[in-house]
């Protein structure tokens, strides 16, 4: 993965990130923008589930399980933040 | 069964395909590369939150037999009660660590301005091991009086002490260091890899002889630029998951070039070492 694929995919995660938390809409955008950024990459499966989880009805509602579906799909987007943060260290080291 | 910590009967209401789902849990988790061995976790809440988040004893020894963690602390979710001084929450998590054994390591949460010396006697009484205190959570600067007596009391006891380290917006090092220099034997745990600060507390606090980290939600970033010797795994379930919890530490071990002693010691050897000691 180039440097900059990284950044970029770096960057756009840790939005991600507190869009989820935050039960913001614009996280569905950001994470299918973040699935095209990632194809061909080692994060490609995991950030293309994310995203499409996403995009199920009431994916930001109060209930349990949409809460659970927005839990599994942060754990998505960290493993894959986490991946690729790895990824950049071990580039620049 | 759960999948990244959660409940497959409730993924399965929302519509989730759970094969799909195992399948690329097990994916991160192979990624982690981490070798068989002792696993302990040092930063896991049981209980009911304010927010919504819901974890039983004998749900977390499920997930810690899939996962393969022997021993885990485990203190309330923010669940003060009416009082605010958390005695239902602690008597409950000091309720499920004797039901399972040995293996759950209950530690006593207070708000240090509510009744704390007495939740700290109850939970002493109830086997509590450790304390655990969340500044954010319970609105107090760490470096309090209220604060420091009861940092003061738990070292007395022989008890580590983890204080929320992640987000929120002040400065840590400053009141952090007040803390350790004013019980000086303190055993303090940054939870978090006290991303909340970290580049500060990196500086001032990283080889403080009374400063612990643990890894749970922590930035790969900031786990690599801390010493191996002072972190601890920890996984902040139920906030967390293990699946993501081992694969950042297996990350860090990679690009830290850690030796297999010191992943060892991240993995179980410091935990025990402050727990059991």
């Amino acid at each position: 993965m180039r440097p900059t694929d990284a950044l970029r995919l770096v960057a756009a995660l840790g939005a991600i990130e507190m869009a989820l938390v935050r039960r913001d809409e614009v996280a569905g955008p950001l994470l299918a923008q973040a699935a095209r950024a990632a194809a061909g990459t080692p994060v490609d499966s995991w950030l293309a589930e994310a995203a499409r989880l996403t995009r199920a009805p009431e994916f930001f509602g109060g209930a349990p399980a949409q809460a659970a579906r927005r839990k599994v799909v942060q754990a998505l987007c960290r493993a894959s933040a986490q991946a690729v943060q790895a990824l950049l260290l071990q580039e620049t080291a | 069964m759960r999948l990244f910590g959660e409940a497959a009967p409730l993924l399965a209401e929302s519509g989730v395909d759970l094969a799909v789902l195992a399948d690329l849990e097990a994916t991160v988790a192979r990624s982690a590369g981490l070798p068989d061995g002792p696993r302990a976790d040092i930063h896991v809440h049981l209980g009911r939150d304010r927010d919504g988040h819901v974890l039983g004893a004998e749900e977390l020894i499920d997930d810690m037999d899939r996962w393969g963690i022997g021993r885990a602390a485990v203190f309330a979710l923010n669940d003060p009660g009416p009082e605010g001084d958390f005695t239902d929450a602690n008597a409950a998590v000091a309720g499920g660590a004797a039901r399972t054994g040995a293996r759950l390591v209950p530690f006593c949460r207070v708000d240090p301005h509510r009744n704390a010396a007495a939740a700290i006697a109850r939970a002493e009484a109830a086997g509590a091991r450790g304390l655990k205190l969340h500044p954010v959570a319970q609105h107090f600067t760490p470096e309090a009086p209220a604060v420091i007596a009861c940092v003061a009391r738990a070292t007395d006891l022989g008890w580590p002490v983890l204080v929320h380290a992640g987000y929120g917006a002040r400065p840590l090092v400053p009141a952090l260091s007040l803390l350790a220099d004013a019980v000086p034997g303190a055993r303090l745990i940054l939870a978090h890899g006290a991303r909340g600060d970290a580049r500060a507390v990196r500086t001032a606090l990283a080889r403080h002889p009374g400063v612990w980290f643990d890894t749970s939600l922590a930035a790969l970033v900031d786990l690599v630029d801390l010493p191996p010797e002072r972190l601890i795994f920890g996984s902040d379930r139920p906030y967390g998951d293990y699946a993501t919890g081992l694969q950042l530490v297996g990350c860090a071990a990679r690009v830290g070039g850690w030796s297999a002693v010191q992943l060892l010691g991240v993995m179980s050897a410091n935990f025990a070492a402050l727990v059991e000691a």
